[in-house]
Order: C-alpha cells, then sequence, then structure tokens
C-alpha cells in the first residue's frame, strides 16, 4: 500500500490491520446546560448513562412537561434504564425548564 | 495510531470490541472531503434546527443528529453530485449506544435456525459462495426522514431530508439462504437480529421480521457490498439485509441471527415502534391520537429538486436545467412534473435512465425565469400505479413517512 493511502486511511481512524475492521468514535461534544435545578445532575447520572445528550437538546423547544414525562418514563420502561421513582420529577423538571416549554424568557414556539 | 485510546493488543483480537457506557473517543483530524468542514454548522430549517458537521470513521463531516449512538445525516447538496450516494456520505441510524467497533470478518457467523430442516451456521466466505452473487440499486430512507418538517411537530429524530440514500448493495438473495436451511411447513415470519444492542439493562433489543413469502420473494437480500465496497461499519458491516422499496428500520444491520418462525414475531420494534395510522391514508387530524396502528410498510412516493436549495439565486431571462431525484416503494416513478405557479400549472419533466425500480431516478428541467422575484418551484412525482404526492402533507404522531410536495423558495435577479 502506498504510504499516502495509508495515511489517509489512518486519518479516517480506520485500521488496515489486517484481517479485522476496527473504529474510533470520536469523542462526544454535546452536554447538558449547566443549572442549579436539582434535575440537572441527575439527568447527567441517568441519561448520560445510554446516550449522548442530543437527543434531548434537538428536540422542539415547545415540547411542554407531559413529553418529558413521557419519555422519561418511556426510558425506563420499556427502555431498561435503572434510575429511582424519586428522580423521574426533578429530571422533568430540569428537561422542561432548560428545553421545552418552560423555558425562561421561552418563546411561544409553536409544539 | 496514537488516537486510538481503546486499541490495546488484546482488546483488538477480541471478537467484538462494544462502545462502553461512555464513548472513549478521539480526535479525528483529516482533511475535509466536502465544503463541509469538521466542526462547521449547518441549521436545518426548522426550530432548533441548528447542527454540527463530524466526520465518524470511514465517513465524511455530517450532520450530527446524535453521536452515542452515531445517528448522522447526509447533507442535502450530496444528494446533486450523482444518483448513488457515496458511502462516506450515506446516512447512518442506530437505536441503541451498544454497537460494535470491531469485527473480524474470519470469525463472523451468521445463523439460520427455528423451522428449518437444517439449522445453519455459516461463516462469511461460506455465504458469499452459498449462490451467485446478485447487485441491486435501492433506497434506504429512515422512517423519520424529514420529520423536522412537521407541523405540529413530532418527537424523535428532528432530521433534515438526508436520512436517506440509494447505493448498489452486492450479496446474496435471502432466500438462497432459506433454501439452504429448509423452511418447514408452518412458517409465517423471519426475524433478524445484529451485533447492536442496548448497553445496558433489559431494554428491547432490535429484531425485525418479514412474512415468509416476503423474505423468500428473491430480492430480500444479505449484502455485503455497497457501491463496490465492503459495507462501512456504520452502515452494518459485514452484512445486512436489504428490503428493497421499504423503510429502513426492516434494513437489519450487522445481521447474525435469522430465525424462522411459526407465529408472528412480536418484539418490541414490530409490535410496539415503528407504527402508522391503520387507516387509508395512514394519518390522523394533527395533534390527534390513532385508533389502530399497524407497522410502516413500503415508502412513499417522493421526489426533490437537488440543482438548487432554497435561498439560491436564478438570473431572469437564462436558461438553466432544474434537476432532481424521484423514488417510490418499487412500483417506478413514472412522471416528475414543476410547478412555478403555487401548483396551478405543472410541466412535465424528462426522467433519466433508470437504474432499477428501487432506484433513485434522475429528473431534468430546462427552464428560463422571465421576471426577477422570488419564484416557489414544486416538485411533484407520480407513480406507475397511479401514486402521486399530495399538495397538503398528511400528519400521524411519530413524524413518519412525509412525502408532501416539497417547495423550494429561490430569487430570480
Amino acid at each position: 500500500m502506498k504510504t499516502r493511502q495509508l495515511l489517509f486511511l489512518l486519518a479516517l481512524g480506520v485500521s488496515q490491520t489486517a484481517p479485522g475492521l476496527d473504529i474510533t468514535l470520536p469523542r462526544e461534544t454535546a452536554a447538558y446546560a449547566p443549572s442549579d435545578l436539582p434535575g440537572y445532575k441527575l439527568v447527567q447520572q441517568n441519561c448520560l448513562m445510554c446516550h449522548s445528550a442530543h437527543y434531548v437538546l434537538y428536540q422542539p423547544p415547545g415540547s411542554p412537561r407531559a413529553y418529558w414525562d413521557a419519555i422519561v418514563r418511556k426510558m425506563r420502561r420499556p427502555y431498561g434504564a435503572f434510575f429511582a421513582d424519586e428522580d423521574i420529577a426533578p429530571m422533568v423538571d430540569y428537561l422542561v425548564k432548560t428545553y421545552g416549554a418552560e423555558q425562561a424568557g421561552a418563546r411561544a414556539a409553536p409544539p | 495510531m496514537a488516537d486510538r485510546k481503546t486499541d490495546s493488543p488484546a482488546g483488538r483480537r477480541r471478537f467484538l470490541q462494544r462502545l462502553g457506557a461512555l464513548g472513549a473517543g478521539a480526535a479525528l483530524t483529516h482533511p475535509a472531503l466536502t465544503a463541509w468542514a469538521e466542526g462547521s454548522r449547518i441549521v436545518l430549517p426548522f426550530a432548533n434546527g441548528e447542527r454540527e458537521l463530524l466526520a465518524f470513521p470511514q465517513k465524511r463531516p455530517l450532520i450530527v443528529q446524535t453521536m452515542r449512538p452515531p445517528q448522522l445525516e447526509t447533507p442535502f447538496a450530496v444528494f446533486n453530485d450523482g444518483l448513488l450516494t457515496p458511502n462516506d456520505a450515506f446516512f447512518v441510524r442506530y437505536h441503541w449506544s451498544g454497537i460494535p467497533t470491531s469485527v473480524d470478518p474470519a470469525r463472523y457467523r451468521l445463523n439460520v435456525g427455528g423451522k428449518v430442516s437444517t439449522p445453519l451456521t455459516l461463516t462469511l466466505d461460506a455465504l458469499k459462495t452459498l449462490g451467485t452473487p446478485v447487485e441491486l440499486v435501492a433506497v434506504n430512507q429512515c422512517s423519520g426522514n424529514s420529520r423536522g418538517y412537521f407541523s405540529p411537530r413530532t418527537h424523535g429524530g428532528q432530521l433534515g431530508h438526508g436520512a436517506m440514500g440509494n447505493a448498489r448493495w452486492t450479496g446474496i438473495p435471502l432466500r438462497t439462504v432459506l433454501d439452504r436451511a429448509g423452511v418447514q411447513a408452518g412458517a409465517v415470519q423471519v426475524s433478524f437480529n445484529g451485533l447492536d444492542q442496548p448497553p445496558l439493562g433489559d431494554g428491547p433489543d432490535i429484531v425485525k421480521a418479514l412474512a415468509i413469502d416476503h423474505a423468500r420473494d428473491g430480492e430480500v437480500m444479505l449484502a455485503w457490498g455497497m457501491n463496490g465496497a465492503d459495507l462501512p461499519m456504520l452502515n452494518g458491516y459485514p452484512l445486512r439485509l436489504i428490503v428493497p422499496g421499504y423503510f429502513g428500520t426492516y434494513w437489519v444491520k450487522h445481521v447474525t441471527d435469522i430465525q424462522v418462525l411459526d407465529r408472528p414475531f412480536e418484539g418490541y420494534w414490530l409490535g410496539t415502534g415503528y407504527r402508522i395510522p391503520d387507516n387509508a391514508c395512514e394519518c390522523v387530524p394533527p395533534g390527534t391520537e390513532p385508533d389502530q396502528l399497524k407497522p410502516i410498510g413500503r415508502l412513499k412516493i417522493r421526489s426533490f429538486l437537488t440543482s438548487l436549495s432554497d435561498g439560491a439565486t436564478l438570473p431572469a431571462g437564462r436558461e438553466t436545467v432544474l434537476r432532481g431525484i424521484a423514488f417510490d416503494g418499487g412500483q417506478g416513478v413514472a412522471s416528475v412534473a414543476v410547478s412555478t405557479d403555487g401548483g396551478q400549472t405543472w410541466r412535465e419533466t424528462r426522467l433519466g435512465a433508470s437504474l432499477g425500480k428501487y432506484s433513485f431516478r434522475e429528473w431534468t428541467l430546462p427552464f428560463k425565469p422571465e421576471r426577477p422575484g422570488p419564484l416557489a418551484i414544486q416538485v411533484r412525482a407520480k407513480g406507475g400505479a397511479g401514486e402521486i404526492q399530495p399538495l397538503q402533507a398528511s400528519w400521524n404522531p411519530a413524524g413518519y413517512q412525509r412525502n408532501v410536495v416539497e417547495t423550494t423558495r429561490v430569487t430570480v435577479i
């Protein structure tokens, strides 16, 4: 293999070490917005265990409390997350106030 | 290789290396392969639509919907580069962060079991020589492609139009494999499982199923090749299911287990997830819940203008050629028309050569805008069985299968 080709493949994060294919995923760029709300620490513990913060950050900005409540519960059943009952209310409160319909100075955004 | 932190020799020898709870990663530094540089941003045209572009392994910088697991969208301009979507630009969609990051093809096995006479355990080499390899060009489109355009908005991945791609797949008909195993009387469905799985807990693994007749139609295939190369890891290396004309949810990646079933499969991702209203329009009034649901199925007919994007300018009085793509669920695109007067009149376009009834089809139309000012260009495709794109978007709670006539707003100067 020509050196240039090899360097190119290495740069792509692809191993040419026969016989397998190995990849290395890039470091995550998203994080939950810091907050004094008690749910902030809980989403870091409970949500980041399984998925990047993008799932939350990119939802429609007008999403109401009922949506965040339903999705947090769905993460536990049926999706299998382990957090406790008492974590649900503060997590929902943080999510709706940071990313949903109850953001401070929330625009009258459509849901 | 200093940037490959997780890659101890021991780790490399392991058959599979799964992504841990927190993605160990590395700064990828390589030249941008498109106009979009690593780390640049793009704004999809809906509220909260700003996204980052990052290059994942074997991929050029793509629109990041999520990083763990990777969900990457193709920048729309790629669809104007050619009818086949390059492997390094092809969209990526996973459900769970337990994805394979290391696969040794020599140790990979495909198991075929259930209601069969001879359960099989096949190596990749054995699979590739089980019969004559076939090639098929087919569109893979995410069920939720274009979800961000729904009004009112629906939840899930807030995608633009780039969760679709068209590739030439190389593999073996699933029927060949099932025939080798010998499907027994009473078989009704076939289920498919791959290496991706929930990262922890008892969340439902991604398993999908097809009716036995569908699985044996000779078109559904197990593919190892994509546009003449191995599948990229993030598109299902080393083997994925190709279900021509059907939404991507059925195109199981990293397939390792096939089970022939004597009763309908009832797993979460078929019995609860990926369902649409069970009525003629497969829709409900916006904001309401359907009474009955059914599993999503075939792609609905769509078309796009690719040669111009929103905000582009066109010179008045000069002829240009409008160009785009159309596709459907396999009936074949019969015609594509363009309107620049809000849908009052439509001009038929010229269709390019067909790469097969499951492929993107190119359309072109010579066009000379007369007067300066804003111009809305609409594109509408008709299918061989009379299916036609609607002028008004229908709605469903999951934001699936958008296929309304799309409008591109440009300015004539």
